[in-house]
C-alpha cells in the first residue's frame, strides 16, 4: 500500500508540489486516469499558508493539502454511477469515463480534495500520478518536485516510522497522506528594563492555565526573548509571570486560544 | 492494474532552467517532449547517465549530522513551470511594427505607449532596420545608435538573449552602449571596494570554502536583507533551502534584520529584527558605538589588519560631528528599540558570527547603499574577517566546494569566438567608447546638457575606474546623440531607476526609431516602433555551462531543440543575423560557425577534452564534474589574511582593511554622501528620503522594495500557475490581478484599507496601483511591494496598473559620485483609489481599460496588435 508522508518542519512554501500538479495535468490527457485539469482554479494539491502571530513575532505555516486516499472513503461510498475506485496500491482514483458529473462526492470529502470541472462535468482529484506510477516512474509529480525532502511517497511498510509519529485527522476516512510536525502554537514577547534599556537575559517565564494545574517554564534568551513553542491546542487562558533576581512580574490572563506576541514587557531590575 | 499509457513523451532533452542568463546556468531540468509539444518539465537527475559510484560528492558533517548533494536539481517554482512561458498569451507571434510610425513620413513619437501594432513580415520588417541603421549611420554617425542588450534572461551560450545586436553593429563601426550597473549589489560595488579592495562584485573574495567553514566554526548568522528563499531561485534554484534548514539543524542561530518577515526569515528566523528601510547604516553605527565604548571587538585584528580605525571611531563616538552614535540615537533612525540594538550588538561580539546575502533588495538598493555596505565590512572587520566562522557570504553562490578540473571559462574571454564573447561583454565591461550607465540613460535621452560621471557602473570594471570621469555624449567628433535605440533588454520602465520618467524620454521626438527583440510583448517593448519576435530556449539547440555556484553540482549540458519556434519568432542571434545580412555582414557575425561546431568549441574552451571525449560528452549529454579530491583544504575566504596580512595582504592601497580611505578623501575631497569614512547621510542634494524630510507631510511611509519571490526581475509576470499563489497577484475586484502592495495591519487600519482592495502608492512622480496585503508580515511605517511587474500604464509616464514600482523610483542614482541604481528606501503614501480618480482615467486614456486582458496570464499579445485587415 502507498503512502504519501509530509513533513511540514521541512515545508519552505515554494509551492513546487502545487505546480507540479499544474504541469502534469493542465493540458494533458491520462484519461482513463484522469482529464485535463483547468489551467486555474483547481488545486489538486494545494498549499495553504498561515502568517501566524504579530511584528516581530511572526512565522508562517504552510501545509500541502491534498486528496488523503483514505482508506474508507466518503466520495467512493456516496458515488452513485461506481467511477471512483481503490486500487489495490491503495490510490483513489476518480474514473473519468464513468463520472456523470453529479458532485455528489465533491460534497461528501472532509478534505475539500475534489474539484468540480464545469466544462467537462467532471469531479476531479489527485490521482497520486497512477498513470505514471503505472509506467515506471517511482514517486508522483508533486514529489519529485519538492525540493526539501518534505513530502515522500513509498510503500507505507517503509515509512512506519514515521507514520508512528504522524498527526493526522482523525477522521472515519483513515487517509493515507501522514502530516508530521503540524506547527504548535506559540506565546512570546520580550523582557527589558525600562530604565537601564537593556533586554532582560535568563528571565525565568512560566505560562500558567488560568483553569488547571498546567504550567509551562522557559528563561529569556541573549535578546530577552521568551517563547513558548508548543502552547496547548484549543481554548487556553493563562497568565505570565516572569521573575528574575527578585524582581517579578505577572501579565493578567489573556487568551491564548491562537498564537500570541505579547510584544516588548517592561520589568525593572531590582 | 493494465491501463498503463506511455507518459514519458518522444524525447526528453535537458535545459538549464535558471534565469541569469549570460555566464553559466544552474538549476537544471528535464524536459519531456511529445509530439512536438512540451508535455512537462521536471528536476534534472545529475545520476541520469552517470553511476553514482563514479562521481565523487562533497558532504557537509557537524554533530553527526550531513548535508549532502540528493543527485536531483531543486528548481524554483517558476522555471517548473517554464511551459506556460513557452506558450503564453503574451508570446509576440510576427514581427510588428506601430500602427503610427512611418519611416518615410510621420513618426509620431508621442503616441509611444499608446499605439497598437501591426504585422509585417520579417522580409519588409529587415529592410526598414537596415534602412534605419544606414540612414542613422549616415545622418548622425556610429553613436547614434544606443544598444541596450544586457542583464539577466534564460541560459542560452550560442542564442544567449542579450547583447547579440552588439555584435553587428560593432562590426559596423561602434556604437553607444549601455552600461549595466551592479543593479542587485550596488553598495559592495560603489562602497565595500573602498574598504577590502576590489573583491568579486565589490563582495568578500576570496570566498573559497566559506560555506564548509561557517558550517564548522560560525555560532550565528546574520541575514542582513537578506532572503535565501527568493533570489538564489532564479540562479541556481533552491539549494540554499536545504543548507539553510541543515544550519539550523546543527544550532547556528539565524537572525533576520529585515523590514519585512521575508520568505526565509518566515521558516528559519530564530530572531527577526524590523529595521526601517534604508536605516541599517545607522543600526550598524550603534552596534561599533557598543563595541568601542565596551571595548568588545578584536583589538589585535584591528591594529594589525585595519587602517583608519581611529577616524572612524571619531565619528562613530560624536567627535566629529557632535552627535555620538549611541543606541539611543540609533533608534530614531532606524526604529529598532534600543534595548534590542545592544543585544544585538553584544550577541554578535559574543558569538562567532557570519553575515549573508544573496545579492539585494532594499538594503544594497538604495539611496546611499556604499554606507551600510561599508559599515557592515568595518563591523566584520572589528570582529575578526577571515577568522574561523567569520565572514560574509553571497550565499552558497561563493564558496561551495570546489569542483574537479572545472576552469570555467568567461564568456566575455576576447580570445573566444566573438559571437560568443562580445554579446556578454555587453553585461559586464564599457567596451565601446561612447557610453551611457544604464541608470542615466532616461537622463541621456533628455538632458539638453551634456551628462558627466565618475566610472561608467560596468559591473566587471576595477576600484580605479570610478574615479575616471566619462562624459555623454562623446566630447569628440565622434560624439552624437541618441537617435535610434536597439533593445533586447526591453524592461527599463519597470527593473530600473526612474520609470516613469523613461516612459517620458522613450517618446522624445530626438529618438526616431526605437526597435526591441523579445519574447513577449511588454514594458518597454510597448514604447517601441518595430518588435520582432525572439525565441526562448526551448525553441533552439544550445549549450549551457551549469556551473554557476549554488547548487550541488556542476555541469556542462546540450541543451538539444525542445520544440519549433513558436509562430515567426527567431533565437535573438537569428534575428540579428538576417539584419545583417540585408546589410551584407552576414558572414562577419556569423563567423561561418554551424550550431555543433560551436557547441564542440564551448566544449573545448571548458577543457572538458582533459576530462573526458566528445564523444562520449555527446552520447550522454551533459558532463558531471566531481568534487575536487582535496577541496576541504582550501583555505577559507580571507582566512590567510587574518593569519597573516604582511604575506597575503588585501588590494586596497595600504593592503588592509581601510576605514578610512585615502583614496576616496584624495579623489572626492567634498563629497558629503560618500566620504573616505562610512557615515549616517540624512539628506544630499540628490535624495531626501529620510523620515526627517518635510517630505513625510504628503509622503509618510518609507517604501521597501524586493527582488520578486515569483519574477527575477521582469522575468515570469505571466504565469497563470504562480499568480495564483497569494503573495504573487491579488485579484481586485475588477477582476484585473494586482501586483500585492504590503501594509501592516496598522497602518491599512489607519486609511480604512482591507486586505483584497485595490489601493494605490505614490508620491511626487506618479501613481502605481496595487492589491492591498494586510499583513503583519511587514513592520509599521512601510509599505512593501516586489519590483518587475509588467507596466500597464493607464496614463503613461504617471500613471501604472501594472503594479511597476520602479516607475516612481528616484530620480537620483545612488549619490553624486556613484551611478548607482537607488529603487528601495524612499517615500511614498498609500491609498485607496477613490471614484473620482478611476472616472477621470477612464476619461483621460479609455483606450487602456479596453485592452484585452487574460484573468490567468494578465496582459496579452493581442491587447496591442491591431487585428489583420483593421487598420
Amino acid at each position: 500500500m502507498k503512502a504519501f508522508i509530509v513533513d511540514l518542519s521541512r515545508c519552505n512554501g515554494c509551492y513546487c508540489c502545487q505546480i507540479a500538479c499544474k504541469d502534469e495535468h493542465v493540458a494533458n490527457d491520462w484519461t482513463p486516469y484522469a482529464k485535463p485539469q483547468p489551467d486555474t482554479g483547481q488545486f489538486w494539491i494545494k498549499v495553504r499558508e498561515t502568517v501566524r502571530g504579530t511584528v516581530p513575532k511572526v512565522k508562517i505555516s504552510y501545509e500541502p493539502g491534498m486528496c488523503l486516499h483514505c482508506d474508507n472513503p466518503e466520495c467512493l461510498n456516496v458515488c452513485k454511477s461506481e467511477a471512483i475506485y481503490r486500487r489495490e496500491d491503495g490510490l483513489v482514483v476518480i474514473d473519468p469515463l464513468k463520472c456523470t458529473g453529479c458532485k455528489l462526492c465533491a460534497d461528501y470529502c472532509l478534505h475539500d480534495a475534489i474539484y468540480f470541472n464545469e466544462d467537462l462535468n467532471l469531479a476531479q482529484k489527485c490521482t497520486g500520478c497512477a498513470h505514471l506510477l503505472d509506467d515506471g516512474w517511482d514517486v508522483p509529480r508533486c514529489v519529485d518536485n519538492c525540493p526539501t525532502g518534505a513530502m515522500k511517497f513509498g510503500e507505507e511498510a517503509d515509512f512506519q516510522e514515521q507514520i508512528a509519529k504522524a498527526e493526522y485527522k482523525s477522521d472515519s476516512c483513515k487517509g493515507r497522506v501522514y502530516y508530521l510536525n503540524r506547527p504548535k502554537k506559540f506565546v512570546a514577547g520580550t523582557v527589558y528594563d525600562p530604565v537601564e534599556k537593556e533586554v532582560v537575559i535568563g528571565a525565568t517565564c512560566t505560562l500558567k492555565d488560568k483553569y488547571s494545574d498546567r504550567s509551562f517554564s522557559v528563561e529569556t534568551d541573549n535578546f530577552g526573548d521568551f517563547w513558548f513553542r508548543e502552547v496547548p491546542e484549543g481554548e487556553f487562558f493563562c497568565s505570565l509571570t516572569i521573575e528574575k533576581g527578585g524582581a517579578r512580574k505577572t501579565i493578567e490572563p489573556f487568551d491564548a486560544s491562537s498564537d500570541v506576541n505579547l510584544g516588548d514587557i517592561p520589568m525593572r531590575l531590582l | 492494474m493494465g491501463n498503463s499509457k506511455d507518459t514519458r513523451g518522444d524525447k526528453t532533452v535537458f535545459r538549464s532552467l535558471g534565469l541569469g542568463g549570460f555566464y553559466g546556468g544552474g538549476a537544471e531540468g528535464m524536459v519531456d517532449v511529445k509530439d512536438g509539444k512540451i508535455l512537462r518539465v521536471r528536476p534534472f537527475r545529475f545520476d541520469y547517465k552517470y553511476e553514482r559510484e563514479k562521481i565523487r560528492t562533497w558532504k557537509f558533517e557537524k554533530d553527526g549530522k550531513v548535508l549532502e548533494p540528493t543527485w536531483k536539481s531543486m528548481p524554483s517554482p517558476f522555471s517548473l513551470a517554464y511551459k506556460k512561458r513557452v506558450y503564453s498569451p503574451n508570446r509576440i507571434k510576427y514581427p510588428l511594427i506601430r500602427v503610427d510610425w512611418d519611416p518615410n513620413g510621420e513618426r509620431n513619437p508621442q503616441n509611444r505607449g499608446k499605439s497598437k501594432y501591426r504585422r509585417i513580415s520579417w522580409d519588409e520588417v529587415t529592410t526598414i532596420i537596415a534602412n534605419e541603421i544606414r540612414r542613422i549611420h549616415a545622418k548622425y554617425g556610429v553613436n547614434a545608435i544606443l544598444m541596450q542588450g544586457d542583464g539577466h534572461g534564460e541560459c542560452k551560450t550560442i542564442n544567449t538573449p542579450h547583447g547579440q545586436p552588439g555584435i553587428l553593429l560593432d562590426h559596423m563601426g561602434g556604437f553607444t552602449l549601455q552600461v549595466r550597473n551592479a543593479d542587485s549589489w550596488e553598495g559592495w560595488y560603489w562602497g565595500a571596494k573602498h574598504v577590502w579592495g576590489q573583491g568579486v562584485q565589490g563582495m568578500y573574495w576570496p570566498a573559497h570554502n566559506i560555506v564548509k567553514d561557517s558550517t564548522d566554526h560560525s555560532e550565528m548568522v546574520l541575514f542582513w536583507g537578506c532572503d535565501p528563499e527568493t533570489t538564489p531561485w532564479g540562479f541556481t534554484g533552491q539549494f540554499c533551502s536545504s543548507l539553510m534548514y541543515f544550519w539550523k539543524d546543527i544550532g547556528i542561530k539565524q537572525v533576520y534584520i529585515c523590514p519585512d518577515l521575508n520568505y526565509g526569515a518566515a521558516i528559519h528566523a530564530d530572531k527577526w529584527i524590523p529595521v526601517l528601510p534604508n536605516t541599517d547604516a545607522a543600526l550598524q553605527l550603534a552596534i561599533a558605538y557598543l563595541w568601542i565604548v565596551e571595548g568588545t571587538y578584536d583589538k589585535e585584528y584591528v591594529e594589525t589588519h585595519v587602517t583608519g580605525f581611529d577616524k572612524f571611531c571619531d565619528y562613530v563616538l560624536g567627535k566629529e560631528d557632535g552627535v555620538p552614535k549611541t543606541p539611543e540615537w540609533a533608534s530614531t533612525k532606524c526604529g529598532v528599540a534600543e534595548w534590542t540594538i545592544k543585544a544585538l550588538a553584544r550577541e554578535f561580539a559574543r558569538k562567532v558570527t557570519s553575515i549573508a546575502h544573496y545579492f539585494g533588495g532594499g538594503y544594497i538598493r538604495g539611496p546611499w547603499s556604499h554606507e551600510p555596505a561599508r559599515l557592515e565590512v568595518c563591523l566584520l572587520g572589528m570582529q575578526g574577517l577571515g577568522k574561523p566562522g567569520v565572514h560574509q557570504h553571497q550565499l552558497s553562490y561563493f564558496g561551495m566546494p570546489r569542483m574537479e578540473g572545472l576552469t570555467g571559462t568567461s564568456f566575455w574571454n576576447p580570445e573566444i569566438m566573438e559571437r560568443l564573447a562580445l554579446p556578454v561583454l555587453s553585461s559586464v565591461a564599457n567596451w565601446q567608447e561612447s557610453v551611457i550607465p544604464k541608470t542615466l540613460v532616461h537622463k541621456a535621452l533628455k538632458s539638453e546638457e551634456p551628462l558627466k560621471f565618475m566610472g561608467t557602473g560596468a559591473i566587471e570594471a576595477s576600484v580605479v575606474s570610478q574615479f575616471k570621469e566619462h562624459e555623454f555624449p562623446l566630447p569628440t567628433k565622434d560624439g552624437s546623440r541618441i537617435r535610434m535605440i536597439w533593445t533586447d533588454t526591453p524592461c527599463r520602465t519597470t527593473c530600473w531607476n526612474g520609470g516613469n520618467e523613461t516612459e517620458e524620454a522613450l517618446r522624445s521626438p530626438e529618438v526616431e526609431c526605437i526597435l526591441a527583440q523579445h519574447p513577449w510583448l511588454e514594458n518597454d517593448c510597448l514604447f517601441s516602433d518595430i518588435i520582432l519576435p525572439a525565441n526562448t530556449h526551448m525553441e533552439v539547440e544550445d549549450i549551457v555551462t551549469n556551473i554557476r555556484q549554488g547548487g550541488q553540482f556542476a555541469d556542462v549540458m546540450l541543451c538539444h531543440k525542445a520544440v519549433e519556434p513558436v509562430g515567426e519568432s527567431k533565437s535573438d542571434f537569428e534575428i540579428v543575423l538576417e539584419v545583417a545580412k540585408k546589410l551584407g555582414y552576414g558572414e562577419q557575425v556569423s563567423e561561418g560557425a554551424t550550431t555543433e561546431e560551436i557547441q564542440r568549441k564551448v566544449f573545448e574552451y571548458m577543457n572538458l577534452d582533459k576530462l573526458t571525449t566528445w564523444e562520449e560528452f555527446k552520447e550522454k549529454g551533459y558532463y558531471l564534474y566531481s568534487a575536487a579530491e582535496d577541496w576541504e583544504s582550501d583555505p577559507a575566504g580571507f582566512s590567510r589574511f587574518a593569519e597573516n596580512p604582511e604575506k597575503s595582504p588585501l588590494g586596497t592601497p595600504s593592503r588592509k582593511l581601510e576605514f578610512y580611505s585615502e583614496r576616496l578623501a584624495k579623489h572626492f575631497p567634498d563629497d558629503k554622501e560618500r566620504p573616505p569614512s562610512p557615515q549616517w547621510i540624512e539628506k544630499s542634494e540628490m535624495h531626501d528620503e529620510r523620515l526627517s524630510s518635510p517630505r513625510t507631510k504628503d509622503y509618510p511611509l518609507l517604501l521597501m522594495s524586493n527582488h520578486g519571490r515569483w519574477r527575477v526581475h521582469s522575468q515570469c509576470d505571466d504565469i497563470t500557475w504562480t499568480r495564483e499563489a497569494p503573495t504573487m497577484k491579488i485579484t481586485g475586484h475588477d477582476g484585473y490581478k494586482y501586483e500585492p502592495i504590503w501594509l501592516h495591519t496598522s497602518e491599512a487600519e489607519k486609511r480604512g484599507i482591507k486586505s483584497g482592495d485595490i489601493i494605490k502608492i505614490f508620491n511626487e512622480r506618479g501613481i502605481v496601483l496595487g492589491g492591498a496585503y494586510v499583513t503583519e508580515r511587514l513592520r509599521p511605517g512601510v509599505a512593501y511591494i516586489d519590483h518587475g511587474a509588467r507596466i500597464d500604464p493607464i496614463i503613461p509616464g504617471k500613471v501604472d496598473r501594472g503594479g511597476a514600482i520602479n516607475t516612481i523610483s528616484p530620480d537620483g542614482v545612488t549619490s553624486k559620485n556613484a551611478v548607482g541604481q537607488a529603487t528601495s528606501g524612499y517615500l511614498v503614501q498609500v491609498g485607496r483609489v477613490t471614484a473620482q480618480e478611476w472616472e477621470e482615467w477612464r476619461r483621460e486614456n479609455p483606450a487602456a481599460f479596453e485592452r484585452t486582458y487574460d484573468s490567468g496570464a494578465g496582459l496579452r499579445f493581442d491587447a496591442w496588435v491591431v487585428k489583420e485587415g483593421v487598420k
